[in-house]
């Protein structure tokens, strides 16, 4: 797909270099947040140490040498909370547990879903206005907030997951409108229930996706690949972000049965481990990924969002990924 | 024929307002070591003692101890036996909670009662009969890490071993309906000998209590035939993902006792009257037992917030006794 992204002008070097979207907030921005819900803190106040926390993102990513950046989400709580209030039709519920002693809040479908009007649009351009590097605009898909939401309002899953397909279809149009040629609709739940992938989740993508000039990205983890490769191959998008190091690389005796067909974000490195990856086990998994792949599809980033890390393991995880990539490129023969 | 409301399984140990907080907080403090184990000890029971009297306020007729002690329904049981070590966090099936993953590193033996002690509390407190709820010898093998070198089978005969001594000590601290769930098996139809030989197995010992096998989170209908054939005295249904089985049941009929998980535990939707009683119609005049439970299609705690866990039971029992007078 190395020719769809020079269409758009983006002149990306073998092995692109990325994360999936979001980076640690800084104890201040929580403490601001939390101020900001006890009605501490006004709300501009808060965008303000938001943009300021966002600069901060994207001249590291810049210091360390990623390929392709990301906004890193500050102004986000969790990925579908964030979308339930920017769309119309959702209410927030109350606790839920999760394990442990941990709750969140769930968002509940009261209403026809409707897009109200752009919802990360303003973000990407503001970050986009940092960097000359391509930024990515990253979205929730539609299944992931189906099933992450309950649902009072539709008949069916299907029906609310289309439904949501259709707003946030406005949403994409509204990014490749204001500039972005890399779109990524993050998945994670996709493989919750396998059967509905043909049932009515691939449709839901190709709503999201139709008519849209950008090169697409499909964020997946915390999956069971196993039930849904290779049927997940007909989502209509460019390249997959798949989580690898988490799974102990076991997909790549997938790809071995069935070769993979679209590019890959191979991730490399765990993002639930206090432990930074060495060089060296980066550069180890890369190479086992071009076992199965060739070089033109793979691009190279961590398993997930890397919010749960601090900020220096954030840094020294991208650090391993842009030393090991490089040393791979190296051998590739390769600039 | 009767109509009994009953639980599912577990319960939410917070709510949203202030004093519904306690469990949380008291939590929180135990891990960083500001209270004794003892104190968190007395804020469960405090908690237990709640959720108990708000299935009866609701007005359910079994209600269970709400699982408030349980890190998960998987851990909470394996942690006590030997030959088990507990690993990390998986997803529970196709939710959003998590359990800890026991890792089987040697033969798998029951050492002392694990949940007796709080079913005897909640027994005590309760106005209402208490159903033990505990998870089943297959679903504890299928998630289990399995380091032993023996095959699934064997794996779930011994967590049968265990599961069985726990039951007989609960029928002698007088349960007389015990909840035993497998939904694991809905996913592996397979595997369903192994799954029938691990349940004879529970049922050899009961010691006269009745058990009931429930399965959520898949569609039971293609395995309803298999399962009517159990040798237990009840069936658990989880119908919101199996829109065939109302016709199943009403075809080939139930001469068990049911479980009616019609009432979705995982959403917060109130169902209406109308859809409830449609399938009971459907139902009930093919099913030969004397007694059937009206329940949420799975245990709340995980899956609900308080306030609406508490509305989903009030809506379930004003349906059940339109239905009690439908026959
Ligand atoms: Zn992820």
């Amino acid at each position: 797909m190395r020719e769809k992204l020079k269409k758009f002008g983006l002149e990306l070097p073998l092995l692109p270099t990325t994360s999936v979207g979001s980076y640690p907030k800084p104890p201040h921005l929580l403490e601001a947040r939390l101020k900001f819900v006890a009605g501490k803190l006004d709300a501009e106040e808060l965008h303000r140490l938001e943009e300021q926390t966002t600069r901060e993102w994207v001249a590291l990513q810049e210091e360390v040498g990623l390929d392709v950046f990301v906004d890193g989400e500050m102004y986000r709580g969790d990925m579908t909370t964030y979308f339930a209030r920017n769309l119309e039709g959702f209410k927030i519920s109350g606790l839920v547990r999760s394990y442990g002693n941990r709750y969140y809040r769930k968002p509940i479908i009261v209403g026809e879903v409707r897009w109200r009007g752009p919802i990360t649009v303003e973000w990407w351009k503001f970050t986009q206005g940092l960097t000359r590097k391509p930024v990515k605009g990253v979205v929730t898909g539609p299944y992931t907030m189906m099933d992450w939401s309950f649902n009072e309002y539709y008949p069916t899953r299907r029906d609310a997951c289309l439904a949501l397909a259709k707003a946030l279809h406005e949403e994409v149009k509204a990014l490749a409108k204001a500039g972005a040629k890399i779109i990524q609709v993050d998945e994670p739940a996709i493989s919750a229930r396998p059967e509905e992938l043909p049932e009515f989740a691939i449709k839901a993508m190709q709503m999201v996706t139709r008519g849209v000039d950008a090169y697409f990205i499909s964020h997946i983890c915390y999956g069971a690949f196993e039930f849904i490769y290779p049927g997940m191959l007909e989502l209509p998008v460019d390249n997959f972000d798949l989580e690898m190091s988490n799974s102990e690389l076991d997909l790549i005796e997938l790809f071995r049965e069935h070769p993979f067909s679209k590019d890959l974000s191979f991730g490399v490195v765990d993002v639930h481990s206090h432990v930074v990856e060495d060089t060296t086990t980066v550069e180890q998994r890369i190479r086992r990924a071009l076992e199965v792949l060739r070089p033109e599809q793979l691009w190279i980033d961590p398993d997930c969002g890397l919010k749960t890390r601090t900020r220096d393991e954030t840094v020294s995880k991208l650090r391993a990924i842009v030393s090991a990539t490089k040393k791979v490129r190296k051998s590739l023969k390769v600039p | 024929m009767e109509i009994l409301t009953a639980s599912a399984g577990s319960y939410p140990r917070i709510g949203s307002r202030p004093e519904q907080q306690r469990h949380r907080q008291a939590y929180a403090q135990w891990e960083r070591g500001e209270i004794s184990s003892e104190e968190f000890e007395r804020v469960q029971d405090e908690v237990t003692r709640e959720v108990i009297e708000e299935q009866v306020r609701a007005g359910l007729d079994v209600v269970t101890d709400g699982q408030v002690r349980w890190y998960d329904l998987i851990s909470h049981f394996t942690r006590k036996l030997e030959g088990c070590k507990i690993d990390g966090l998986l997803r529970f099936f196709d939710t959003n909670s998590y359990f800890r993953q026991p890792v089987v590193v040697g033969e798998v033996r029951w050492l002392e009662p694990v949940i007796k002690r709080e079913f005897l509390f909640a027994k005590k407190i309760s106005s209402a009969p208490v159903k033990p709820v505990m998870i089943g010898p297959y679903t504890l093998a299928k998630l289990s890490i399995n380091r032993r070198g023996v095959g699934l089978a064997e794996l779930a005969h011994e967590f049968a071993g265990a599961i069985s001594l726990e039951v007989s000590e609960l029928a002698n601290a007088g349960a007389k309906l015990i909840q035993i769930d497998e939904p694991a098996i809905l996913k592996n139809p397979n595997d369903f000998q192994t799954f029938e030989h691990a349940i004879e197995k529970i049922v050899a010992e009961k010691n006269g209590t009745m058990l009931l096998i429930h399965t959520y989170f898949g569609d039971a209908a293609p395995l309803y035939k298999k399962l009517v054939k159990l040798p237990v005295e009840a069936l658990g249904f989880d119908f919101t993902y199996s829109p065939r089985l109302p016709e199943v049941i009403a075809r080939l009929g139930c001469e068990k006792e049911l479980g009616l998980g019609l009432i979705d535990g995982r959403n917060t939707r109130l169902e209406s009257e109308r859809e409830v009683l449609d399938v009971l119609k459907k139902i009930l005049p093919n099913v030969g037992s004397k007694r059937v439970y009206l329940s949420p299609s799975c245990g709340l705690g995980e899956y609900l917030p308080r306030e609406i866990a508490f509305k989903k039971l009030q809506n379930m029992i004003a349906i059940a006794e339109k239905a009690g007078e439908l026959i």
